[in-house]
């Protein structure tokens, strides 16, 4: 009989293997995978390290799991780990089409098929999950709770992003942390929450610092590290993610100090108006390459967070909670109304300079698929550029092949746009 | 006596006669917009639906192939004028489709006079009961009944709302007494029928329905019982408002006793229990009923699950269709809750993926008569 295969050790012991390379290789961006040691490493040890581990959807405060000294494993977070590895995502896709339709999104097909193939090897402490982000996760994740069978609890994130709505959100985190008191035996030390505030809202400040570095004019950041910086929706609260964007700060200065940009001579400043395209982040790459098209700013990555206006306020800390996990990343863009999501779009596009736009849509995200006419409407109305519209899927790699999307791309690029091949 | 029936198309004459009368209709998107508040306010409430859509491009334009057809249809008939008798719309955030109806409309009338079209959309919390899901939604209610009051000039008083309530109640008392009379052993309407009525009581004016329902219910006790059915059905699944489509699987045989749908039962039965004021029993009434899966907890709180299979004893139904519209995601997923406790219970079932255009009629008419020859002999 073969032994279950452990997807966390795996991804575990990858990032151990990516980092001694990197330490020979290329040292001056260790600090690019020494965040994703701490995101896994955490996750694979929580109970080697005696602590709880708490399976996470969106929406669910990591500062206050952290305040617990638990562990979060935002479930999200592994089918966009997984999407660069065909062989694997697809594994998980194809399992789950057991279950569930194939027109489900893919992040959320890989997160049924990584729990139900049994390859979450250590089962968790809790499960937290909440209405948000969409149909998909709200039809999934009630079936991996009771797939899971462990303590859950179930926070309805509000329709609106208003004082009603963070109020709503706030209640209900009381009620959490009740739940996490009961979980662990231990009353939350404020203490140490704000100390995790204090890690958050410094973390929050350098996102924006690092957000209004990639203003400048050539941008000084790649394309691709706006992958990364959605690690904020798993690990905010955590130093190894204030660490990262401490590093992510000073490269930037630094490039900006040397006259660096992302690529030798940027021409085009591009906006993906979806989701980010984990399935072939390599794209950005080649477009950098191709064209000297950097990706400022993606609409679901774009990051404006509150921050916790006031540790010892105990009731403000809680409607700030409510605040932060409803600007957090796809949230604020993909859930509620539709209004909200082309204020982003606009303020994207304003504030970043951008001078191409495309819809890179994935194909489970219909909802922002049935946005997507006013999104091109409203830039093409203020902005007077045309939208380049592409269906992918951001997790599955089998859905469209780099040559497709390259092809696709250059057609948009050479003959919409007026690009040229720089080589 | 066959007139109710007419009176189940999206344009029907009660409609026409309200509109000749200078009243005000107002489209509802999803079952969590309480249609007692607006008709409290003088307002027709009609719950917008793609009845009959034979073509929805340019809803697919506006919220593209992957939307589910279901809304694009209702969006089309927005757009190509079926539905110019409104004079505003209220949405529910049911689900991220019936969301974005609403979100484009609002969007395709930027540029309009808002005085001249009322559109408002309120949150329905995902969570049955909750101690702070309630508060929230009654705050949501309070914020529609002053928008309403505001953009038509009226004023909705407790005792109107209460009246509403009754008037409602009693449609939703009617509708019960037409489910009892199919879960006879001698059923005397079909599926199709029953789900014209139900219909019917979503567009028309609900006392001038309550009056002709009563008349259609005492003539119903005095017909003869069908013949000829093979099977006794029950339908379940996405939102299914188009009788033709029960039509196919009842012209091979199968008799559809029963459903949970949201245009059948799901939202009739319960009645609104008036405790206090009319916003709160409203507000508590329509978060305790069962309801699609768009609710949290469904793993733990299943009443749907267990609504389904009580009514299958009920009813003495022979099988199950489930029918889910392509996209539909909420229901999509549902077989994750139930298809292997069914399946433990014993009660056979088919699943079958739809659209809300009717291009598949013929691949349904013969999945449907597999399905019934297959319960008629008695295999699981």
């Amino acid at each position: 009989m073969s032994e279950q295969f452990d997807l966390i050790k795996y991804l575990n012991d990858s990032v151990d293997s990516l980092l001694d390379y990197m330490k020979k290789k290329s040292p001056e961006r260790l600090w690019m995978f020494e965040v994703q040691k701490s995101q896994w490493g955490d996750i694979y040890n929580a109970h080697r390290d005696g602590k709880k581990l708490i399976y996470v959807g969106a929406c669910v405060p990591p500062e206050l799991i952290f305040a617990f000294d638990c562990v979060p494993c935002l479930l999200d977070a592994i089918p966009t780990r997984l999407a660069s590895q065909p062989e694997l995502s697809s594994k998980y896709i194809d399992f789950a089409e057991q279950f569930v339709p194939s027109t489900m999104c893919a992040i959320d097909k890989v997160d049924v098929g990584t729990v139900f193939s049994g390859d979450m090897v250590e089962k968790p402490d809790a499960f937290i999950y909440t209405s948000y982000p969409c149909d998909n996760s709200r039809a999934i994740y009630p079936a991996i709770e009771k797939k899971l069978g462990v303590p859950t609890f179930v926070i309805d994130a509000p329709f609106r992003k208003d004082d009603r709505g963070y109020r709503y959100l706030a209640d209900q985190y009381k009620d959490l942390v009740v739940f996490l008191e009961e979980l662990t035996g231990k009353k939350l030390d404020w203490d140490r929450f704000e100390e995790v505030m204090d890690i958050s809202n410094k973390t929050n400040i350098l996102m924006d610092k690092v957000s209004t570095l990639r203003k400048r004019v050539p941008c000084p950041l790649p394309s691709r590290l706006l992958v990364l910086n959605e690690l904020q929706l798993q690990m905010i609260g955590h130093p190894g993610l204030l660490k990262f964007f401490e590093n992510q700060y000073e490269v930037g200065m630094s490039n900006i100090e040397n006259g660096i940009g992302a690529v030798p001579d940027e021409k085009y400043r591009v906006t993906w108006l979806q989701n980010m395209l984990w399935s072939n982040a390599g794209i950005m790459d080649w477009m950098e390459k191709k064209y000297g098209a950097v990706l400022i700013m993606d609409a679901f990555g774009y990051q404006k967070a509150p921050l916790f206006e006031d540790p010892k306020d105990r009731e403000r800390v809680f409607m700030d909670c409510g605040r932060k996990a409803l600007a957090s990343p796809m949230i604020h863009g993909a859930s509620g109304p539709a209004e909200i999501y082309l204020d982003l779009v606009d303020q994207v596009m304003d504030e970043y300079s951008i001078n191409v736009a495309m819809f890179v849509g994935h194909v489970g995200c219909k909802h922002t698929w049935a946005s997507a006419k006013m999104v091109k409407d409203t830039i093409a109305e203020k902005y007077d550029l045309p939208t380049l519209t592409m269906d992918i899927d951001a997790c599955d790699a089998r859905y469209k092949s780099t040559e497709e999307i390259r092809e696709i791309i250059s057609e948009y690029m050479e003959s919409v746009v007026g690009a040229k091949a720089l080589n | 006596m066959e007139n109710l029936l007419t009176y189940s198309g999206i344009r029907n004459e009660s409609i026409e006669q309200w509109k000749r009368e200078g009243k005000k209709t107002v489209g509802t998107i999803c079952c969590h917009v309480p249609g007692e508040l607006l008709h409290a306010a003088g307002l027709l409430p009609v719950r917008l639906r793609g009845t009959g859509c034979t073509d929805d491009s340019e809803g697919e334009v506006w919220m593209s192939s992957f939307a589910c057809s279901f809304a694009r249809s209702c969006f089309e008939f927005l757009l190509n004028g079926t539905y110019d008798y409104l004079d505003g719309i209220v949405s529910s955030d049911g689900c991220s489709m019936a969301t974005r109806i609403y979100d484009n409309y609002k969007y395709y009338k930027r540029n309009e006079d808002s005085t001249r079209f009322y559109l408002k959309d309120i949150g329905a919390p995902r969570l049955y009961n909750g101690k702070h899901a309630v508060p929230y939604y009654i705050s949501e209610l309070n914020e529609l009944k002053k928008g309403v009051e505001n953009h038509f000039g009226v004023t909705i008083t407790e005792e109107k709302l209460k009246h509403s309530i009754e008037v409602f109640n009693e449609t939703r008392s009617l509708i019960r007494e037409l489910y009892e009379l199919r879960m006879s052993d001698e059923p005397v309407i079909t599926g199709e029928e029953s789900l014209k009525i139900t219909l019917a009581s979503m567009t028309m004016p609900k006392e001038e329905f309550n009056r002709m329902f009563r008349d259609y219910l005492t003539e119903l006790k005095t017909r003869k019982p069908l013949a000829g059915y093979r099977a006794r059905l029950m339908l379940i699944g996405s939102a299914i408002d188009d009788p033709e489509y029960i039509k196919v699987i009842e012209d091979r045989g199968g008799l559809i006793v029963c459903d949970a749908t949201c245009y059948g039962n799901r939202q009739l039965w319960e009645p609104v229990a008036y405790e206090g004021d009319a916003i709160s029993s409203i507000a508590n009434s329509y978060l305790s009923r069962t309801v699609c899966p768009r609710m949290c907890q469904v793993s733990t709180h299943n009443s749907l699950y267990e609504m389904i299979v009580g009514m299958v004893k009920d009813y003495k139904v022979d099988g199950i269709i489930y029918t889910k519209m392509k996209n539909c995601q909420v229901w999509g997923s549902e077989n994750l809750y139930c298809e292997e406790d069914l399946k433990a219970a014993n009660i056979p079932l088919l699943i079958v993926e739809r659209e809300e255009i009717m291009t598949n009629a013929g691949q349904l008419a013969v999945r449907a008569e597999a399905f019934i020859e297959m319960v008629e002999k008695g295999d699981k």
